[in-house]
């Protein structure tokens, strides 16, 4: 097996992996990170991965790689095998006012290059995740930014009241887009107008950096996502996971306890592309991607589409060591491209004159 | 000992019945580390298609050979996957997860109940429970003999008693029927196997405690209890399970393994694998 770059191993310990983009870095005669010499190992730290990810408020984040709402429980359930303080940041498990038990199991299974998850928002409510998270995520360097969810305006500008000035909070966003719960997320996300009131309100219920999660579930994003940028939010997140069935094994009925479930992994990132692609070329906010990112050229897609960071979510799952390594293998491309930041990688991929190419693209092309 | 990553590597894979698999791995930290009811989540090769790793009950532990094996059914892609592994060749196992068995320092009869592949979660207890000085009784169903888990894989010192489906070794039926018969015997029961089946087993549980007058353990002067899913109530049980569920991260962040409990939702993964009977919603589980 090929010497990794960038995956700092226990002694002794290899596995096999996946080939990503490091590989071919490594080929290239890049710099071990795990061992640089002096040169290069200040030019590695001369790299700059910090990125504000919403300037209007300043969340500044030591690098571009997040991990994604639900994926990642409140930042402590991995314990020792991931080291939270080297990600950019935390999106903790969607949060409502009242706590919720979700939906029935089963809620999770694996589908071809991805899965889907009904969890239904089970979370022990707002004032629970304060209480016990706050204090624990106040000690944190790296930021945690409380994902909410609610199945009203007036739940929403509530969760965001009570998180506003709590310490160790360093953003809210809205997950306006969860396909699992009935009526509760569903009607913002694929209605201009409701996308528009909710973020203007909880707007106007927070001074925190405020990202909006878009759903991938609607026929023309574009019209949606400008509505959120106008309504007063920090930044878009995309994409949630799309809606999807599994059929039990027996074939008498759906597989999951909520028949329905939200695709993510591998198999959505190219759909993920697409709205990042679209959004970019309408907003002037930042984009957070995310959707399928399982290795560094999965994030160096996203940033030429126009993203300004990634989340990670079900790879972690496979995976839990891609977080690090993923900010590791990033430092390793810039310093190979012989950048000093990753800024120059962002929307290599938009066509250059802004919203000529994007008019078309949710509909079917042959 | 907290889970982490660990590299293990396999040296011996071999079918110990038709489509199930017994593998061994040199995994020094699993070995030592584990008890037994806890799991590994296993990576499998092919990220691009599967992204999910696939949980497995540690079947045996030993420390002073560094070696735990894994007994598994093939039932998809990921189990294949995993059966063509060369001697040799590391795989990637978080663990060891979940929570264990918990035998009362007082009990010395126990009664393992095992259905099928639930063999893989009562075994290492089985072995614990010899070491420690134990009487152990294995009572086993399977469809048919050719689907019984071969004796000579268990310790000598393990009664083992087989109930099949079809009548053609042990007894004819299920081997929940086999349980009363060690009721006044057993001072615990641990069980592993379909869901009807763990059902049935906490049925005749709840009923025991009537039949014989007062559970011989359980029972605490002052009235103080320990509150439901503790370490204490779980070892003052009668009857603990290892429950199932499909799983994402198998650490607790997901939410994605729960089964129903009497108090709300519980993780498989965190709270489980292993509870006490008392603490699942029965009527939930079908
Ligand atoms: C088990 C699971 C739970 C999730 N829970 C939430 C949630 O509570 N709120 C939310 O906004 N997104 C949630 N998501 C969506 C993810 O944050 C992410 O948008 C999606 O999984 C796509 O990214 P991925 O392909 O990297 O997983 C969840 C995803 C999974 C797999
Ligand atoms: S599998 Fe994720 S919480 Fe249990």
């Amino acid at each position: 097996m090929k010497a990794r770059a960038g995956a700092a191993r226990p002694v002794g310990v290899t596995r096999p992996r996946v080939e990503t983009g490091s590989a071919a870095v490594a080929d290239l005669g890049a710099p071990n990170v795990a061992r640089p010499t002096m040169a290069q190992r200040e030019a590695l730290d001369r790299i700059d991965l910090s990125i504000d990810i919403a300037p209007q408020r300043g969340l500044v984040l030591p690098n571009p790689i997040l991990v994604a709402s639900g994926t990642f429980g409140y930042g402590v359930e991995y314990g020792e095998v991931v080291d939270v303080q080297r990600l950019g940041a935390i999106c903790c498990k969607g949060t409502t006012l009242r706590p919720r038990a979700g939906n029935q199991p089963p809620r999770v299974t694996e589908t071809p290059g991805g899965m889907l998850n009904s969890i239904g928002l089970q979370n022990p409510g707002v004032d629970a995740v304060i209480e016990k998270y706050g204090p624990i995520w106040q000690g944190w360097k790296v930021p945690v930014i409380v994902n909410i969810a609610g199945d009203s305006i007036e739940d929403y500008v509530e969760v965001a009241r009570r998180l506003d000035g709590v310490p160790g909070v360093a953003g809210i966003e809205l997950n306006i887009s969860c396909p699992n719960v009935g009526k509760g997320g569903l009607q913002f996300a694929i209605d201009r107008d409701a996308a528009r009131a909710v973020t203007a309100a909880v707007r106007r219920a927070t001074e925190l950096p405020l990202l909006v999660k878009l759903s991938p579930n609607v026929s023309d994003v574009r019209p949606i996502a400008k509505a959120i940028e106008d309504a007063g939010a920090d930044a878009i997140t995309a994409i949630n996971t799309l809606s999807g069935l599994a059929v039990s094994s027996d074939r008498m009925r759906a597989f999951l306890g909520n028949t329905y479930g939200g695709l993510s992994g591998p198999a959505i990132k190219p759909v993920a592309l697409r709205i990042v692609y679209e959004v970019a070329q309408v907003v002037s906010i930042p984009i957070v991607a995310i959707g399928g990112v399982t290795c560094l050229d999965d994030v160096l897609d996203f940033l030429a589409c126009g993203a300004v960071a990634v989340q990670v979510g079900t790879a972690i799952f496979a995976d839990p060591e891609l977080l690090v390594r993923l900010g590791d293998e990033l430092r390793l491309e810039c310093l190979r491209r012989g950048l000093t930041s990753f800024k120059p990688l962002i929307g290599t991929a938009l066509p250059k004159w802004a919203g000529a190419a994007s008019a078309k693209g949710a509909e079917y092309r042959p | 000992m907290t889970m982490r990553l660990v590299a293990a590597e396999l040296v011996e894979s071999r079918q110990i019945l038709p489509g199930q698999w017994l593998q061994s791995f040199h995994a020094p930290e699993l070995a030592t580390g584990s008890r037994a009811g806890q799991f590994v989540h296993v990576r499998t090769g092919d990220y691009s298609g599967l992204v999910l790793r696939r949980p497995f009950s540690i079947n045996t532990a030993d420390p002073a050979t560094g070696i735990v094996t894994l007994h598994f059914r093939t039932v998809g892609r990921g189990t294949e996957w995993l059966t063509r592994v060369r001697e040799g060749e590391q795989i990637d196992m978080l663990g060891p997860l979940g929570r264990p068995f918990e035998v009362d320092p007082r009990s010395h009869n126990l009664l393992l109940v095992a259905g099928g592949l639930g063999m893989a979660g009562v075994r290492m207890l089985a072995d614990e429970a010899v070491r420690d000085g134990r009487q152990v009784t294995i009572l086993f169903g399977a469809l048919s003999a050719s689907h019984v888990y071969p004796s000579s894989l268990l310790p000598d010192e393990v009664e083992y008693v087989v109930a099949t489906d079809d009548g053609s070794l042990g007894h004819h039926g299920y081997v929940t029927e086999l349980v009363p018969g060690y009721e006044a015997w057993a001072d615990q029961a641990f069980a592993c196997g379909p869901h009807p089946m763990l059902k049935r087993l906490a049925a005749l549980a709840a009923g025991r405690r009537g039949r014989l007058g007062v559970a011989k353990l359980g029972r605490k002067r002052g009235g103080q209890t320990d509150p439901l899913g503790s370490t204490a109530a779980r070892r003052k049980t009668f009857l603990q399970v290892s429950m199932e569920q499909t799983m994402g991260c198998a650490v607790g962040a997901c939410l994605g393994c729960t089964v129903i409990g009497v108090n709300g939702m519980l993780r498989v993964c965190r709270e489980g694998p292993v509870f006490a009977a008392e603490e699942i919603s029965w009527e939930a589980i079908s």
